[in-house]
């Protein structure tokens, strides 16, 4: 039985990608896309192909967008290291440290482990970013633990985040709630570092998908930890898995009297234009842009009639768009447009 | 239910110097089960199994067997297929992992774990189905050799080890694949699956790591994220061969070579794999 494929279609629907795909505006990257590949020094051999892909799909994107995600990475990255080094006690500032003491002696040997390793990995990826980001033209700016406030007062110190600092439970709701967005992060922004026949660009994305499941790792280790300590929660999967959305995606029936804007918070991490409930995606088959609903699916008999609706939410992870991520991430950040910090 | 003779997965296909890539306890283990001729086929596996028309794979009947599978890996749909077939033995294998008489010896934690897992799975496998409509891939449930999966199955130990190696070549090849991808609507959901790919392997690591791994940081162990705290990834040639060394499925299914032709310079170009002997 012969069960090889049949011939290729990779036409392009210009129509169907601009009405489904909300992207920024084509002709202002293609103006400048030789330039920019110049700029970012990269071999002149990759100039035409880049450009020939770039006439041939209407929403291709630039090195310009690839610089600009790994740069919002970097920013990222900054902010989930520095938490993590204020909660072991390792930052540069000792005020972060000192912040986080009473919390820190409260945790587990084995969870101090987990954030320990989870943290090696946040250094990794703030050191990979600054090398690679010159190797697209861009400045890596100088972060340090004073740009952040992980109370997430914007500066104040005082922000609804600041029982992390006290409670062990909140601390870890607001450790999963920034890998949760970690992970939704990069995968709002992998779109934006596909550019056809670009290798570098392949490159940087290939790089983000292997630190986005990384994210998902770290997500799900706390999950499991978070559920350990709450068996009764089953919004906590030992999977590790994200069911349903919004702020109760969160799992937070532990945390007494949560601050409204911690649930407000919540809701952005775990909600958003595509929330974590979505069960609507869209596929392109080479020919036209085809949305699945993955409720609306046959051949699920297998699983229990009541964990259908939980299945097809947790079996997809969903993106948050750039402006989402940094609405959830922006109290947490002392503002500086000069260095990009929001 | 419909069972098939034994025999004819070629079981010694296993003990293959080529075939290392599973862990050698699995090996040793069907090795030792072949030697004493006690290849039973554990009638408790099959015990859930409560009407003729089901079997450990899944309700229905099960397909006969398939040959001669091939990738052409020059578009999107070329990739998705290959991504279908992670997925459908995926969720052929934890649906009979849920079926099989050591998953009621788990614990409640683990067995809500691998409930999760079969329904994430079989979620994917539909999912990636309906998105391929007339490229789907055929199922290849008829093809899985029932005596390697039973012998899997026999422990709780070489089943969680095969699922460990099942999530990280589909973490892997996510990984590896998304470069290749063309539009920006499948590469996104290509990573709204391997997310979820990654939490199932963290969490199989967390609940049994492999040997030698600090059970507190196995779930992101030294072992799988390299130096730049980057996860696996491996070329789609290398999952195949991840694929094949398994030895779940019978000889055939898969063409020789089963790539028939790779993604083009414009798609992109090859990077070092990265993965494990044991993940």
């Amino acid at each position: 039985m012969d069960n090889s494929q049949q011939p290729i279609l990779d036409a392009i629907d210009p129509e169907i990608t601009g009405r489904l795909v909300s992207r920024r505006d084509a002709l202002r990257r293609g103006a400048s896309a030789g330039t920019r590949l110049a700029a970012a020094g990269l071999a002149l051999a990759s100039v035409p192909a880049a450009l020939a892909a770039l006439s041939r799909e209407a929403f291709a994107q630039t090195p310009a967008d690839v610089l600009d995600v790994l740069k919002f990475a970097f920013i990222l990255e900054n902010l989930e290291n520095e938490f993590y080094r204020a909660v072991l006690g390792t930052s540069a500032v000792a005020a972060q440290n000192n912040a986080f003491a009473p919390v820190r002696a409260l945790i587990p040997d084995a969870a101090k482990q987990a954030l320990q390793q989870i943290q090696k990995h946040e250094q990794q990826h703030v050191d990979f970013l600054k090398a690679v980001i010159p190797q697209f033209g861009g400045a890596v700016v100088t972060i340090t633990a004073n740009d952040f406030d992980f109370t997430g007062g914007n500066g104040s110190g005082t922000g609804p985040f600041a029982r992390a600092t006290t409670e062990l439970d909140f601390l870890l709701l607001a450790t999963q709630a920034f890998e949760d967005t970690g992970v939704r992060a990069y995968k709002g922004q992998a779109g934006r570092l596909l550019i056809n026949g670009n290798d570098a660009a392949d490159v940087a994305l290939e790089s983000a998908l292997r630190i986005h499941s990384v994210e998902a790792r770290h997500a799900a280790k706390i999950r499991r930890i978070r559920r350990q300590r709450n068996p009764s929660d089953t919004t906590l999967r030992f999977s590790g898995y994200v069911r349903g959305g919004g702020a109760a995606a969160a799992g937070a029936g532990n945390i007494t009297n949560p601050p409204a804007e911690v649930v407000a918070a919540l809701n952005l991490i775990y909600g958003g234009a595509t929330p974590e409930s979505n069960t609507q995606h869209v596929v392109f088959n080479g020919t036209s842009a085809v949305t699945i609903d993955a409720a609306a699916l046959g051949g699920l008999g297998v699983i229990d009639a009541g964990d259908r609706t939980a299945a097809v939410t947790q079996a997809f992870d969903e993106p948050l768009t750039k402006d989402e991520v940094i609405s959830i991430v922006k109290g947490f950040i002392k503002d500086d447009p000069a260095r990009g910090l929001p | 239910m419909a069972m098939r003779e034994p025999e004819r997965g070629e079981p010694m296909v296993i003990a293959g110097a080529g075939e290392l890539m599973f862990p050698s306890t699995r090996r040793s283990f069907v090795r030792r089960l072949l030697a004493g001729g006690t290849v039973v086929l554990l009638p408790s596996v099959f015990s859930a199994c409560s009407d003729d028309d089901d079997s450990i794979l899944g309700p229905g009947d099960i397909p006969d067997p398939v040959t001669g599978i091939a990738f052409d890996l020059r578009s999107d749909v070329g990739i998705f297929r290959l991504l279908h077939l992670n997925e459908q033995l995926e969720a052929a294998f934890y649906t009979a992992v849920v079926s099989s008489g050591t998953f009621s010896s788990f614990s409640a934690d683990e067995q809500e774990l691998f409930v999760d897992l079969r329904n994430t799975e079989v979620v994917h496998r539909e999912f990636v189905r309906t998105a391929l409509g007339s490229q789907a891939l055929p199922d290849v449930r008829g093809s899985i050799d029932l005596t390697v999966l039973n012998g899997i199955l026999a422990s709780r130990t070489s089943i969680i080890a095969a699922s460990r190696l099942f999530e990280h070549v589909g973490v892997a090849a996510l990984n590896g694949a998304g470069k290749y991808l063309q539009d920006a609507r499948n590469l996104l959901v290509a990573g709204k699956f391997a997310s979820v790919e990654a939490r199932h392997a963290a969490a199989l690591r967390d609940v049994l790591p492999p040997a030698g791994q600090n059970a507190n940081t196995a779930f992101a162990g030294d072992d799988i994220i390299d130096a730049n705290g980057r996860d696996v990834k491996l070329e789609a040639g290398a999952v195949l061969a991840k694929v094949a060394s398994t030895g779940l499925l019978m000889a055939g299914t898969l063409a020789n070579p089963p790539i028939t032709a790779g993604p083009t310079a414009t798609q992109g170009v090859p990077t070092p794999d990265f993965f494990p002997a044991n993940p």
